[in-house]
């Protein structure tokens, strides 16, 4: 009886081990594009922005839009991007995604001396460019942006019993500057259901 | 013994409960003439692989010279399931290429359903790829 009990005790003691494993609640690192990252029902994780990038860079080339430009690597400003949705998001996490993978098609350049009312991203490039221009007694040349991005973040947020679900919506415009056409449009939508945020996909 | 019989079989409604699977309807003789890829498998989750089968390969290049695969998925199973993917690049020299938007993703595949996964290189130097599933 007594070696039975101890056979139990023992059973329990490997399965509760091989259950938790290696497991702790410690801080440890994981990969970033790895499919161990926090999924939250109330916000925009780091593999939406990462999907929505890939999803909307992928559209943008197979249109094959970019290689209509009448020079290549063609400039591109960045416009608005509108964030109509419940966070406190910076559209960078989007749009830098979006640019580097744009610059290394190598089709792409982003101007970083213009921006939306005025808001130049490199100030100190601007100034610089102009006062270099001064310097030499010449007239500043800025090349124009052949395309701009422009686009807007949305979200849906519905519940039922207690399984909430949340869409976050993607839209891109890319506009040729000449005639103000939206050259290219693309959308992505991510949805994510459950009743709380998890730990892995 | 009479109460057996009914808990298993509401046991067995239980399990197979919501699994649906895909009908489809597609066209007799395929006009599409894909340019397939002829592929290694690497076989290392076997009840996956009892779960997933990887129909075909495909490339094609887009906007010029990017290349662009394709790889047709097909669900096993009569249920739902849920997986992941990551496509890695491999540049002439055998260098593998990072991009800021190669992550895993995740593809949900109903029952039995079959459905294309594609990823384009957004460096002009990759030529070969690695694509990646796991169950999730």
């Amino acid at each position: 009886m007594k070696t039975t009990r101890l056979a139990l005790l023992a059973l329990s003691a490997a399965t509760a081990a091989f259950v938790t494993g290696c497991a702790s609640n410690n801080a440890k690192y994981v990969d970033s594009q790895g499919p161990n990252t926090i999924v939250s029902l109330n916000s925009i994780n780091v593999q939406d922005w990462n999907t929505a990038a890939d999803k909307l860079v992928s559209s943008l080339l197979a249109s094959g839009v970019l290689d209509r430009a009448p020079e290549l690597p063609s400039i591109m400003a960045i416009s608005r991007i509108r964030n109509n949705t419940q966070q406190q998001v910076d559209t960078d996490s989007l749009t830098k995604k979006i640019r580097i993978a744009l610059n290394q098609t190598g089709k792409v350049v982003t101007t970083t001396t213009m921006g939306p009312d005025g808001k130049v991203e490199d100030a100190m490039a601007a100034d610089a460019g102009a006062m270099g221009a001064f310097m030499a007694g010449q007239k500043q040349v800025t090349k124009l942006p052949y395309y701009t991005l422009s686009g807007k973040l949305l979200e849906d947020r519905v519940k039922a019993g207690t399984t909430r679900q949340v869409t976050y919506t993607f839209q891109l415009s890319l506009t040729t500057v000449k005639d103000g056409l939206a050259l290219w449009e693309g959308e992505e939508q991510i949805t994510k259901q459950g009743e709380r945020s998890s730990v892995g996909w | 013994m009479k109460i057996i019989l009914p808990v298993l079989v509401l046991a067995a409604l239980g399990l197979t409960g919501c699994a649906t699977s895909v009908n489809t309807v597609q066209r007799a003789n395929a006009q599409a003439t894909p340019s397939y890829v002829a592929d290694q498998r690497v076989i290392t989750d076997s009840t996956l692989a009892r779960k997933l089968a990887t129909v075909s390969v495909n490339e094609a290049k887009v906007s010029g010279n990017l290349l662009k695969i394709q790889v047709t998925l097909e669900n096993l199973s009569s249920r739902p399931q849920a997986f992941t993917y990551k496509f890695d690049w491999i540049a002439d020299d055998g260098m593998e290429l990072s991009g800021p938007t190669g992550g895993w993703k995740q593809i949900q595949l109903e029952g039995r359903e079959v459905r294309a996964i594609s990823s384009i290189a957004t460096n002009p130097r990759a030529v070969d790829f690695r694509l990646k599933v796991r169950e999730n």
